[in-house]
């Protein structure tokens, strides 16, 4: 495990009667490649949100440690943040290039500095030719690039990236994800929350699950299916996500799972000796 | 990586770059500022005055048809004949129907003349009969006419006219049996010499005041219109499109970026304001004599009394309108909140126009938007009253802080971050 580089401590998040997070403690080191997996409104884009200090906590506190040891307050650390947040955020008037100068303007950077490590990580992604094309009618794989390349261009330590490959083709995903491979191999460190659960498994070291706001498990792939008792991630999250009072109730799963969750939901109820009385597709 | 560069200012100079590269790029934005300004003014100054010129020649040359009915048909006066004549109109007499109750009753004309005016035959009948009286000669008439029908109306009014020059001949031969001329009976007192050459001013001060009665309002106006557009762009436009996420996450403060968005909408707003009144002024000086336009002589109090109150307004105006747009999570929202606000600019700026500057109470130096108003009406018209400037620049500071402020504030919501996407 490296040096730390950011720890969350005790925070919950409410936007007035909605609690988004309850009780979150984490710690993130230095060269992390870090899965955040959940459902839809689980809080995976509120801590990222936490995490880059566009959301102020409501209890606790999200604080950064510079490498000699002093903590600072995540906003005031920008400079060392990459952020690629849901939606990719382009502006359509400008060009790709011009997208990425924008922000390594922002921070400070040099064009001739960011153009050289725009280059360099247009090839990985294969989009170094349009580079200079405007980003309206960019497809969603180009648009997510262009978003991570912006992200890049001022050389930041810690990258977040908010569901990076949703609704990409299978290359772009895979050109996505052997980016962020290369990131850890530079020591970088990447918090990507994901719904893809064999993503997260091929990418991550270390997978965060949450659910109702609420951490349910963290550490390695293989320390999530043994503490769940089961042989695939899939199946582990399925353990993890069930909410307690459903377990014990003895039988009423109600549930939003598409199809092919049924499958593993029937053989874990086995496993756990419950009976599905029914189960519904939510359209 | 290089060591950033924080100079005071880069980081809101860099936003405003980019925010006007974007905004120079979106064709709405030309659309409105640029585009509008430049056909709309010289088409409701030049185009429509020349238009309305051209149709007042074409319906004079058009021959009108008019029937004239006199109680005895060949007593017709010679004089009238000639007028109506060259007023190009064709006359067709009938004998005048006895026992009407008074010229103007149509009686079995009425349904008659609808009929001829729809067809074209007659536009209008003139009634006359003669009277006794001790003038040289006296007549009752009448004009029946449709007032729906363009051609009608205009026959109507050519022989209004035509009666009107009739009746001075009377007046003249009946004031000649006395020894008197029209002018000198009608106009017994009377102006001596050229009526403009009594005004003292100047030609720069008459400009002045001609500018002062418009400028402000116009200020007023167009530097609230102007800034809409763009302010809503530069924030629930980005809310809207999801990028201002994004920017949120980077380096700059949000002072920073509020800071260069202002900078961007208030040099767009700015442009297109002196745009506007340029075309204006050009477009509006068409329409008058040459040389009524001076140029106004302005001493450097005026000119920075002018130059701050334009300055401080556009800051309160910029910042009021980001504000609002900013709180909107669309753009459409962001119209609709805004769109009210541009009357609560219009109103005091039209009033600030009425207001009596002489003896003016101070209280008017104070209130928002009349202040500055008042500011540039005197300035426009040479008066440097340190009190008024006193006020008026004092106040127009703190509204422009409160302003400021509410912006900030509203840029550093939470909820900034969220969109309707």
């Amino acid at each position: 495990m490296g040096a730390p580089l950011l720890s969350v401590r005790g925070v919950s998040k409410s936007f007035g009667e909605v609690h988004a997070l309850q009780e979150v403690s984490l710690e993130f080191s230095r060269g992390d490649i870090v899965g955040l997996v959940g459902s839809n409104g689980a809080g995976k884009t509120t801590l990222l949100r936490l995490l880059c200090g566009l959301y102020r906590p409501t209890i606790g506190d999200v604080v950064h440690h510079a490498t000699d040891g002093s903590e600072h307050a995540v906003d005031s650390v920008r400079q060392n943040l990459g952020v690629v947040p849901e939606s990719t955020g382009l502006y359509h008037r400008l060009t790709a290039w011009e997208n990425i100068r924008y922000h390594s303007r922002l921070s400070g950077v040099r064009d001739s500095q960011a153009w050289n490590r725009t280059v360099r990580l247009a090839r990985a992604l294969d989009i170094e030719d349009v580079l200079h094309r405007s980003t309206r009618g960019f497809s969603k794989g180009m648009r997510q690039k262009t978003a991570l390349l912006r992200a890049l261009a001022h050389d930041p330590d810690l990258l977040l990236l908010d569901e990076p490959t949703a609704g990409l083709d299978v290359t772009s995903a895979r050109k996505v994800r052997g980016l962020v491979r290369m990131l850890q191999q530079e020591g970088r460190t990447v918090i990507y929350s994901t719904h893809h659960l064999a993503e997260a498994e091929q990418v991550c070291d270390r997978i965060i699950v949450i659910h109702n706001g609420t951490v349910r498990a963290d550490g390695s792939p293989r320390d999530l299916m043994q503490h769940t008792d089961t042989d695939s991630l899939e199946e582990a999250y399925v353990a993890l996500t069930l909410d307690a009072s459903r377990e014990v109730s003895d039988a009423e799963v109600y549930g939003w799972f598409q199809r092919k969750w049924i499958a593993l939901l029937s053989r874990f109820t086995a496993r756990k000796q419950l009976e599905i009385e029914e189960v519904t597709e939510d359209e | 990586m290089s060591e950033p560069k924080r100079w005071p200012g880069r980081v809101a100079l860099v936003v405003a770059k980019k925010e006007l590269l974007d905004l120079v790029r979106d064709w709405r934005t030309l659309v409105a500022l640029v585009l509008v300004p430049l056909i709309i003014l010289p088409l409701l100054f030049i185009a429509l005055p020349l238009f309305l010129e051209g149709e007042i020649e074409e319906l004079d040359s058009i021959q009108l048809n008019v029937v004239v009915q006199l109680s005895v048909a060949d007593d017709f006066p010679e004089a009238l004949d000639t007028l109506l004549q060259d007023a190009n109109i064709s006359l067709l007499f009938e004998q005048l129907e006895p026992g009407q109750g008074n010229l103007s009753e149509p009686g079995g004309d009425e349904e008659r003349l609808r009929l001829a005016v729809r067809n074209g035959s007659t536009h209008a009948i003139l009634r006359l009969e003669e009277t006794s009286t001790n003038s040289t000669e006296s007549w009752n008439y009448a004009i029946l006419h449709d007032s729906t029908s363009e051609l009608s109306r205009e026959a109507r009014g050519r022989l209004l006219d035509s009666i009107s020059d009739w009746e001075e001949d009377i007046m003249a031969a009946n004031l000649a049996e006395v020894g008197l001329t029209i002018d000198e009976a009608t106009n017994p007192i009377r102006w001596d010499g050229d009526f403009t050459a009594a005004d003292v001013s100047t030609a720069a001060e008459s400009a002045g005041f001609v500018l002062s009665m418009l400028i402000p309002l116009l200020i007023a106006v167009w530097s609230a219109s102007a800034a809409m557009q763009p302010s809503i762009d530069l924030t629930a436009g980005e809310r809207e499109r999801g990028t201002m996420e994004s920017l949120l996450c980077t380096a700059a403060t949000r002072m920073e970026l509020l800071f260069g968005k202002w900078l961007a909408v208030a040099i767009v707003g700015s442009g297109a304001v002196l745009l506007q009144i340029a075309i204006f002024l050009a477009a509006f000086s068409f329409l008058l004599p040459a040389g009524f336009f001076g140029i106004p002589e302005l001493g450097p109090v005026s000119i920075l009394s002018l130059v701050l109150s334009v300055i401080l307004f556009a800051t309160s105006v910029v910042a009021i309108e980001l504000a609002l747009a900013v709180r909107a999570r669309s753009v459409k929202e962001a119209g609709t909140t805004l769109a009210p606000l541009l009357m609560a600019f219009i109103a005091p700026a039209l009033f600030a126009q009425f207001v009596n500057l002489e003896g003016i109470e101070l209280w008017w130096f104070a209130a928002p938007v009349f202040n500055v108003c008042l500011a540039m009406r005197e300035a426009l018209l040479g008066i440097n009253d340190p009190v008024h400037i006193a006020i008026w620049a004092s106040t127009s500071v703190f509204y422009a802080i409160l302003a400021v402020g509410w912006a900030s504030k509203q840029f550093n919501r939470e909820d900034l971050v969220e969109s309707i996407n």
